[in-house]
């Protein structure tokens, strides 16, 4: 039994539409919210992390990687609208090593950056962290 | 009448052109499908964001932003976003009469910015240039949206100018467009739009973190997005509208071809029929 469906729009591409879920965590900007059938209408900003659609007995779980965004449900219709999104079987582990090393070094040196620079390059630091993470949480579930 | 070498130079030209033509065609229908893409999906993302802003604006009390008042000022900014090529059609022409269409119609005093230069050289004669940006590579980037959108943003929130508008052609398929000019700041909604929206939701939504910290985040993105969406439509629209018109101007150069050489080949009969009847005469004059 499915209780409501899940959009996660970004600007660039849509990730997902109408899938269904029972259950909802979102990582909002005060800590992981969990969201179930008749919530109350919300709008809520998102942080960077890991969102998770359970689909109960149907349907598959499904892992994104959000960051920042808002969340809005209403009617039991859920709609993420993230800034980036990435559904967590396609993350590629290895390229987000490459991010992450990368972002790192250019913060170790970080003379010569400007503060706009500096805490773009955190936040692709954490974004790549977040891969990893989730590149791994997926396949461990998968063994 | 032309000779057999003229048509046969003019056939020889056409079948350039005509391998141009198809070139080109190919070239804008893979652009074309990169675009309409970007543009599909970016669009309900767009959609999703303004109609949450338009509602919790509708919805909140007591709030104001700088994005949604409207101003006083008598000064407008219009950001005409046409193609830096030509080679599409109606594609410039169309967007140029509907900005002629536009200016004649305001009473506002109007400052024009142009992002690609082929309306801004159609309309140069007619209106007063304040700024034309130029990028990089051929089609601006995110990030240099970004900074243009915020310049205009700044000069709104100044008071410089009241109003900004964006004036490009919206991405319907692939062979049709159709020019608008949009309002982007303020984004004031009607009063009656707003009774609308009270009437459809009778309940407040609950909001985390507070309404105001969440509109002001959400109010410049929603702008941003709104001109940054009008830039994909009108790439895709451009690469859509090169596209037909290279396909009708190639099967215009095959139809040519056709002709051409038919008329050619009648040509070329009609010089071997005399000659032989001059041959042949020629001989019955000696047998006599």
């Amino acid at each position: 039994m499915n209780n409501f469906t899940v959009d996660i729009l970004t600007p660039s591409a849509i990730i997902a539409k109408d899938i269904p879920a029972e259950a909802l965590l979102v990582p909002t900007e005060r800590g992981q919210i969990n969201i179930l059938k008749d919530h109350t209408h919300i709008i809520t900003k998102l942080s960077t992390g890991m969102m998770s659609v359970f689909g109960g007995a149907d349907d598959p779980d499904r892992f994104f990687s959000i960051t920042t965004g808002i969340c809005k449900v209403l009617d039991n219709k859920i709609m993420v609208l993230a800034n980036v999104a990435e559904e967590a079987g396609e993350v590629s582990k290895e390229r987000a090593e490459k991010a992450l090393a990368n972002s790192e070094s250019k913060l170790k040196s970080s003379d010569g950056l400007s503060d706009t620079q500096i805490e773009k390059y955190r936040r692709k630091a954490e974004r790549a962290k977040l891969r990893i993470q989730l590149s791994e949480f997926v396949r461990n579930r998968n063994i | 009448m032309a000779n057999i070498k003229e048509l046969k130079k003019k056939i020889k030209s056409t079948k350039g052109t005509f391998k141009i033509t198809s070139a080109m065609k190919l070239v804008s229908a893979a652009k074309l499908n990169r675009a309409q893409i970007a543009i599909q999906n970016s669009r309900p993302y767009a959609k999703e964001l303004e109609e949450t802003i338009k509602t919790v604006s509708a919805l909140v009390q007591n709030y104001s932003h700088e994005f949604l008042v409207e101003s006083d000022s008598r000064k407008s900014a219009l950001l005409v976003i046409s193609s830096n090529k030509g080679l599409c059609g109606g594609y410039n022409s169309q967007l140029a009469k509907k900005v002629r269409e536009f200016t004649a119609n305001s009473d506002e005093e109007l400052e024009f910015y142009f992002v690609g230069k082929k309306v801004k050289d159609l309309v140069k004669n007619e209106v007063t240039i304040t700024k034309e940006y130029t990028f990089e590579k051929q089609e601006p980037s995110y990030n240099e949206m970004v900074d243009l959108s915020s310049e205009l943003a700044e000069k709104f929130k100044s008071g410089e100018i009241g109003r900004i508008y964006v004036a490009y052609n919206i991405f319907e398929s692939a062979i049709a467009f159709e020019p608008c000019v949009k309002q982007v700041l303020p984004m004031a909604l009607a009063e009656k739009e707003k009774e609308e929206l009270r009437d459809k939701f009778p309940f407040d939504f609950k909001y985390e973190p507070a309404p105001k910290v969440l509109l002001d985040s959400l109010i410049p993105q929603t702008y941003i997005s709104s001109i940054y969406t009008s830039l994909l439509d009108a790439i895709a629209a451009e690469h859509g509208s090169r596209m037909s018109s290279m396909d009708s101007a190639a099967s215009n150069c095959k139809e040519l071809i056709d002709n051409l050489t038919i008329k050619m080949n009648k040509l070329r009969q009609a010089a071997i029929t005399t000659e032989l009847i001059e041959v042949v005469s020629g001989a019955e004059s000696l047998k006599g």
